[in-house]
C-alpha cells in the first residue's frame, strides 16, 4: 500500500523510537555512538530530468550500434563527442564493462576508477517493485503523476507529490536528532538551490545558504543617523511572530526573526572561513558546491555534527537542442563534483562526506528530433571516500524497446526505488531501521537491498 | 406585492433594459405577470442573478473610506497615489471599473520599437535584452490602464514565458514583447482566444519547445515533442485532477490520492500531435546570415506559420476526442483548444489562481465557486447594474470584476486568514507610484537589471517580471508552507515559497535603497560603461535622477511623526498598521535629530520611515 507521510503518525512513532534506543545503548554499541564524528550528505539534484541514456551509454559494439541507430538524429548532431571512440569505458570487466560515460564526465570517471564514485542504475520513485507487464496491466500501486516535473521533483525529495511539505533529507535530520546522534541547529539542513523541500523536516528548518550572508543596510542608516537602534523593532517583530492576530503576519514575522538570527551567525562564521585551496568554476553549480565546501570547512564553528545539503543544477529539461545544451551541463556538473571531491580530500574529510545525485526522472530512449521527453528511472552517481566505488549497483536495461522495464519509448521503469537509495544514504549517516522506516514509507515494500555494500 | 418582490421586479426590468432583451416575448410567450417574467429570464439566462446586482451598498463599499480606497487600489492597480485616494473616496466602484475597462491599452511593441530605435546594434546589446523588463516597469508604474496591466501581470504568472535564460528569447525581445502585447490585447477579452493567440506565438513556441516540432516518424521512432501538450493541460487550462466548481477535488479513484486524474500519458502523446508543423516564417537556419534582418526580427513578433508537411496527418486522440486523419494544423488546433476549454475543471482551476494574484492566497470554496460561475457564464453585473462581459465562457473582464467585488473580498468573514503577502514586484511599483518617482527610466538604474537573485549589491526581489525561473512561475499555487501556522492550517500561500533567509534581507536592502533616494548617489563610471556596452551616448547623470522619489509632501510632516505615520499607513498599508509598529518606528525615526535651517534631516526621516513601514509585517501582509 502507498503510505504518505503525516505528522501525527511520525511524532507518535518517534517517541517509541527513543524508547527503544535507550535500551539498545546498553546492549551493544550502536552505530550512533561509533559515529559521533561529523558526517555530511550532499544531494545534487539535476532539475528538469537528466537524460539517463546520455549519462550511461552502452559500450559493447552491438549495443552501441543499436543505441546509435535509435538516436540517429541526436547522434549526428552530437558529432564526434558521442562516437564510440570518444566514450569513456567504465571498466574492462564486470557489470560495468558494458557501459561508458560521455567524454564530458572525465572527472567522475577518474573518481570511479580510483574507487570513490559508484554508479547506481535505474533509480526512481516506486511504491512497490514494478515491471512492464505490471505497469501496463495495472496490477501494482504506482507513484502518482508520473512524468510531471513538479510532482516527480516532489516525489524524489519527499515521497509525496506536489503539495508535500517535508522531505527525506529534513526528516533524516529530525531522526538523527531523535536518535541522539545530532542536535537541532539552524544549520542542520541547508540549501544553496532555489528549492528546499528536500531539506525541510518537521523540526529541522532549512537554511538558505547565500553567497556570504547579507548585511542589512537599514542597520547602517540607523546607526549613522539616529540614536535609536533597531533592537526594539526586532523585539516587536519577535512579538508579532508569536501573537499577531493575522496568521500571515505571524508567519512572516516569525520567518524574518529566524532569518535575522541565522544570517548573523552564518556571516560571522563564514567570514572567518579558511581558503579551500581548490579552484571551483564560477558557474551556478561550481559556486554552490564551493559554498557547501566552505560550510563543511567551518563545521567546528557551526557546531553540528550532521549536515544535509541540497544543491540544485538546473536546465536539464532537454526537449530540444539537447546536443548543444546537455554536454555543457555534464561538463559543469563534472567540474563541480571534481573540485568538491578534491577540497574534501584536502580537508581530510572525504570519507565523512557523501555526494549523491538525483533528478526528477530520466528521459525517453527515443528522441523527438533534437531532444528527448520525460522518462522515469535514471542513473545516479554516489561520490565520497566511504563509497565502495568503481562498480555498478543495480541494473541498466538494454538500449531497446519493449524490454521488461520499458514504460514505452524507452522510458525506464526503475529497478531501485528512491526509498532504497535514500535508505542506503541514511544508514551511512547512522539512522537505524526504525528511523528509516519512518522517513521512507514505502521502504518495507522492497525485500532486496541492492545497495547493501554501497557505503562503508 | 411584497416589498422584496417589487425590488426583484424592478431589478428584472433594469436587467432586461440593460440586456436589450427585446425578444423575450417571442422566445417564451411570456405572460404579463412579473412572476412569469422572472421564470422566463431565469430559464434563459441560468444563474444570472448575483448578489451585487443593482446594489448601491456594494457600489459604495470599496471607496467608502480613504483606507478602503487605498486597500482596493492596491488590489486593482500597481499602487495607490495620494491624488487617486482623495479623488475616489465616496465614489462608485462601478464607475471606476468601467473607466478602467475603457482605457487605451499600453503598447508593448511600440515601447520596444522606441527602445530599439536608440540602439546602434541589437544582438548582444544589454538594453535590447532588457527592453521587455524596462517596458513592464514603465507601463505598470505609469500606465493609465492600471487594471488591465494588473491582469497582464497576473496572466504572465499562469501563461508563463521567461526571457532570462540567455537563449533566443533573451536575444530577441520581440518574442516576449509580443507575448506581453497579447496578454494586454486579451486581458479584458476571452481566455479561449488568448490561448489560441499564445499557441501560435513564437515566444511560447520557443519556450515550450514546439517551434519546429515535427510529426512522428515511424521509421526512426521519432515522436512529436510533448512539452507544450503537457503544460497546456497541467498549467494553462485544467491542472492535474478534476475539480468541483468550488475548487475542491472532485471525488474519483484514479490515483492513490483519491482524486480523479484528468488525463494520462496517452492523452499527452495524442495531444502532442496537434502542435506540430508550427514555426516562424523565417526559421533558425535562415536567420544565421543576418540575425538582425528585418524579416528575422519580425518573425519573432507575429504568429508562427503552419508548415503542413511537418504537421501530423494521423488521427489525434486525447481527452475522449479523436481528430480525424489529415486534419489541418489550424483545424486541429481549433478543435483541441475547444476541447480543452470545455472541461469543467478549467473554470475553478483558472479562477482560483486569478483570485490568488489579486486578493487572497487561500480563497474559500464559496469565493471560488462564485467567480467560477462568472467565468463560466462570461458575464457579470456591476453594482450599478451595468453588465460587463461578452457572454462566452472564459470572459476575463467579467471574471476580474467578480474577483474584486466579491463579498469575501469586500467584507471577509475570516479576516485573520484572508489576504496575501504582497508580491515583491508590487511592493516596488507601489512605492514608485505612491511617491511619484520621477523619471521611470529603469535603463538608468542598474539595481533593477536583474531582480531574480541577490545582486552584488546585496539586493533583490526574488521576482523579475517575465523572468520566472521556469514555466512553473516564481511559486506554485498549491504551495503549503512548512513550519508555519498557515501551513499547519493547510492553507496555500504561494508567496511564502520565495521567502527565505536570503530573500528577506535582499528585499529589505532593495526597498531601503530606493526609499532613501540612493539613486542620487549613482556611480557615474558604471553608467559610462553601460553607455559603451550599449553604444548609446547618454548623459550618465541621468542615473542620479532616475526613480528619485518626490517626498515634498512627506517632508512637511517630518516633525509631526504621528501625522507622517498616519499618512504612510494609509497610503501604503491601507490603514492596517498596528499601533505597536507605529510607536516603535516613530522612536527610531525620532532619533534623527532635527536641524534648524537645514533640510537633509527631513529627507532622512522620511526615507527611514518609508523603509521601516515597507519592511514591516503589518505592511507586507495585505488583507
Amino acid at each position: 500500500m502507498t503510505h504518505f507521510l503525516n505528522r501525527r503518525h511520525f511524532l507518535s512513532s518517534s517517541l517509541g523510537c527513543l524508547g527503544s534506543l535507550a535500551m539498545a545503548s546498553f546492549t551493544q554499541p550502536s552505530r550512533a555512538q561509533e559515529n559521533d564524528e561529523y558526517q555530511a550528505l550532499v544531494l545534487l539534484f539535476q532539475f528538469g530530468g537528466v537524460d539517463c541514456h546520455d549519462v550511461v551509454i552502452p559500450y559493447g559494439v552491438g549495443e552501441y550500434n543499436e543505441y546509435a541507430n535509435i538516436r540517429s538524429e541526436l547522434m549526428s548532431a552530437y558529432g564526434s563527442d558521442r562516437a564510440r571512440s570518444s566514450l569513456l569505458q567504465l571498466a574492462s570487466s564486470g557489470a560495468s564493462a558494458g557501459f561508458a560515460l560521455p567524454p564530458e564526465l572525465s572527472g567522475i570517471k577518474a573518481l570511479f576508477d580510483e574507487g570513490t564514485a559508484a554508479l547506481v542504475g535505474n533509480v526512481g520513485p516506486l511504491v512497490e517493485p514494478t515491471n512492464r507487464d505490471s505497469f501496463s496491466a495495472g496490477g501494482v500501486a504506482l507513484p502518482p503523476r508520473l512524468f510531471s516535473h513538479n510532482d516527480q521533483q516532489s516525489l524524489w525529495q519527499s515521497s509525496s507529490p506536489e503539495g508535500a511539505s517535508v522531505g527525506w533529507g529534513g526528516l533524516f535530520s529530525d531522526l538523527l536528532i531523535g536518535q541522539g546522534i545530532s542536535t537541532l541547529s539552524d544549520f542542520s539542513a541547508l540549501t544553496t538551490a532555489r528549492d528546499r523541500l528536500f531539506v525541510t523536516g518537521y523540526e529541522t528548518a532549512p537554511y538558505t545558504a547565500s553567497a556570504g550572508g547579507l548585511n542589512l543596510d537599514l542597520n547602517d542608516i540607523v546607526n549613522s543617523q539616529a540614536d535609536g537602534n533597531l533592537a526594539a523593532v526586532y523585539q516587536m517583530l519577535r512579538a508579532q511572530g508569536e501573537s499577531a492576530a493575522h496568521i500571515l503576519t505571524r508567519d512572516f514575522a516569525g520567518a524574518t526573526v529566524s532569518a535575522f538570527d541565522a544570517n548573523i551567525e552564518y556571516s560571522s562564521i563564514l567570514g572567518g572561513a579558511p581558503d579551500l585551496g581548490v579552484a571551483f568554476q564560477a558557474d551556478p553549480v561550481g559556486t554552490q558546491l564551493e559554498r557547501v565546501a566552505k560550510i563543511i570547512a567551518s563545521r567546528q564553528e557551526f557546531g553540528v555534527n550532521r549536515q544535509i545539503f541540497l544543491v540544485g543544477a538546473y536546465g536539464y529539461d532537454t526537449h530540444s537542442a539537447q546536443p548543444t545544451s546537455l554536454p555543457n551541463l555534464h561538463s559543469r556538473l563534472d567540474a563541480g563534483v571534481s573540485a568538491f571531491s578534491e577540497s574534501m580530500k584536502n580537508m581530510g574529510i572525504f570519507n565523512r562526506v557523501t555526494l549523491a545525485t538525483a533528478s526528477d526522472f530520466g528521459r525517453t530512449l527515443a528522441d523527438n528530433g533534437d531532444g528527448t521527453d520525460h522518462g522515469w528511472g535514471g542513473h545516479q552517481f554516489v561520490v565520497g571516500g566511504a563509497v565502495n566505488g568503481g562498480s555498478l549497483y543495480g541494473d541498466i536495461p538494454p538500449p531497446s524497446f519493449e524490454h521488461g522495464q520499458d514504460a514505452g519509448r524507452g522510458r525506464l521503469i526503475p529497478t531501485i526505488a528512491v526509498d532504497q537509495y535514500a535508505a542506503s544514504l541514511g544508514r551511512w549517516l547512522g539512522l537505524d531501521e526504525s528511523s528509516l522506516a519512518q522517513a521512507l514509507p514505502n521502504l518495507d515494500n522492497f525485500s532486496s537491498n541492492p545497495l547493501a555494500n554501497l557505503l562503508l | 406585492m411584497q416589498g422584496a418582490t417589487v425590488v426583484a421586479a424592478v431589478r428584472i426590468l433594469v436587467l432586461l433594459i440593460a440586456l436589450g432583451f427585446s425578444n423575450i416575448s417571442s422566445a417564451q410567450g411570456a405572460g404579463n405577470t412579473f412572476i412569469d417574467l422572472l421564470r422566463v429570464v431565469k430559464d434563459v439566462r441560468g444563474e444570472f442573478f448575483d448578489d451585487n446586482f443593482g446594489d448601491p451598498e456594494t457600489d459604495a463599499l470599496p471607496f467608502a473610506s480613504e483606507a478602503s480606497t487605498s486597500r482596493f487600489l492596491a488590489q486593482a492597480t500597481f499602487g495607490a497615489t495620494r491624488s487617486d485616494v482623495s479623488a475616489l473616496v465616496g465614489t462608485s466602484v462601478s464607475d471606476w471599473l468601467l473607466q478602467q475597462f475603457s482605457e487605451d491599452p499600453s503598447d508593448y511593441l511600440a515601447t520596444l520599437d522606441s527602445y530599439q530605435a536608440q540602439l546602434p546594434f541589437l544582438i548582444l546589446n544589454p538594453w535590447n535584452r532588457s527592453a521587455t523588463t524596462f517596458a513592464f516597469w514603465q507601463h505598470s508604474i505609469a500606465g493609465k490602464d492600471q487594471l488591465r496591466q494588473r491582469m497582464v501581470y497576473a496572466l504572465s504568472q499562469i501563461l508563463v514565458i521567461s526571457n532570462g535564460g540567455g537563449n533566443a528569447l533573451t536575444e530577441y525581445p520581440e518574442a516576449v514583447a509580443y507575448h506581453q502585447s497579447l496578454l494586454t490585447e486579451f486581458g479584458f477579452g476571452n481566455y479561449r482566444e488568448l490561448l489560441e493567440a499564445i499557441t501560435y506565438s513564437p515566444g511560447m513556441g520557443y519556450f515550450l519547445t514546439y517551434m519546429g516540432n515535427q510529426k512522428g516518424d515511424p521509421d526512426t521512432g521519432r515522436q512529436p515533442d510533448e512539452n507544450y501538450a503537457r503544460e497546456i493541460l497541467q498549467l494553462f487550462t485544467m491542472g492535474l485532477v478534476a475539480l468541483n466548481d468550488d475548487g475542491t477535488a472532485a471525488s474519483g479513484s484514479n490515483d492513490d490520492n483519491g482524486s480523479a486524474e484528468l488525463y494520462d500519458n496517452d492523452d499527452i502523446t495524442g495531444l502532442a500531435k496537434v502542435f506540430t508543423g508550427l514555426d516562424r516564417s523565417v526559421n533558425a537556419a535562415q536567420g544565421q546570415n543576418d540575425p538582425e534582418a528585418p524579416e528575422v526580427l519580425r518573425s519573432w513578433r507575429e504568429p508562427m506559420a503552419v508548415y503542413p508537411a511537418r504537421h501530423s496527418a494521423s488521427a489525434k486522440t486525447f481527452l475522449g476526442l479523436t481528430i480525424p486523419e489529415n486534419t489541418s494544423a489550424e483545424d486541429s488546433i481549433t478543435l483541441a483548444l475547444d476541447r480543452l476549454m470545455s472541461v469543467a475543471s478549467v473554470g475553478p482551476f483558472l479562477s482560483r489562481q486569478l483570485i490568488q494574484r489579486f486578493t487572497t492566497s487561500n480563497p474559500s470554496a464559496g469565493y471560488i465557486s462564485r467567480v467560477t460561475q462568472v467565468f463560466n457564464n462570461g458575464r457579470y453585473s456591476l453594482p450599478n447594474g451595468t453588465v460587463v462581459g461578452g457572454g462566452l465562457r472564459g470572459d476575463l473582464k467579467a471574471t476580474i470584476a467578480a474577483i474584486l467585488l466579491d463579498r469575501e473580498n469586500l467584507q471577509p468573514e475570516a479576516p485573520n486568514t484572508f489576504g496575501k503577502l504582497r508580491e515583491p514586484v508590487l511592493r516596488f511599483t507601489q512605492w514608485a507610484r505612491a511617491f511619484n518617482a520621477g523619471a521611470i527610466t529603469p535603463e538608468y538604474t542598474v539595481e533593477l537589471y536583474d531582480l531574480s537573485s541577490v545582486s552584488i549589491y546585496g539586493q533583490g526581489l526574488a521576482q523579475h517580471p517575465f523572468r520566472a525561473p521556469s514555466v512553473f512561475n516564481f511559486y506554485r499555487p498549491g504551495y503549503v508552507p512548512p513550519g508555519t501556522d498557515s501551513g499547519a492550517a493547510g492553507m496555500t500561500v504561494p508567496e511564502l515559497q520565495i521567502l527565505t533567509t536570503e530573500t528577506i534581507p535582499a528585499y529589505m536592502n532593495f526597498i531601503t535603497f530606493f526609499a532613501m533616494a540612493n539613486t542620487q548617489y549613482a556611480d557615474l563610471s558604471t553608467y559610462r560603461e553601460i553607455g559603451g556596452l550599449t553604444g548609446v551616448n547618454f548623459d550618465p547623470e541621468l542615473a542620479r535622477t532616475s526613480f528619485l522619489p518626490d517626498y515634498s509632501y512627506e517632508k512637511t510632516l517630518a516633525d509631526d511623526l504621528p501625522e507622517l505615520f498616519a499618512h504612510l499607513n494609509l497610503l501604503l498599508a491601507g490603514g492596517a498598521m498596528s499601533q505597536a509598529a507605529v510607536d516603535s518606528f516613530s522612536d527610531v525615526v525620532a532619533g534623527v535629530p532635527a536641524e534648524a535651517g537645514e533640510d537633509d534631516w527631513r529627507a532622512t526621516r522620511v526615507g527611514l520611515a518609508v523603509a521601516l513601514v515597507m519592511t514591516s509585517a503589518d505592511y507586507l501582509v495585505a488583507y
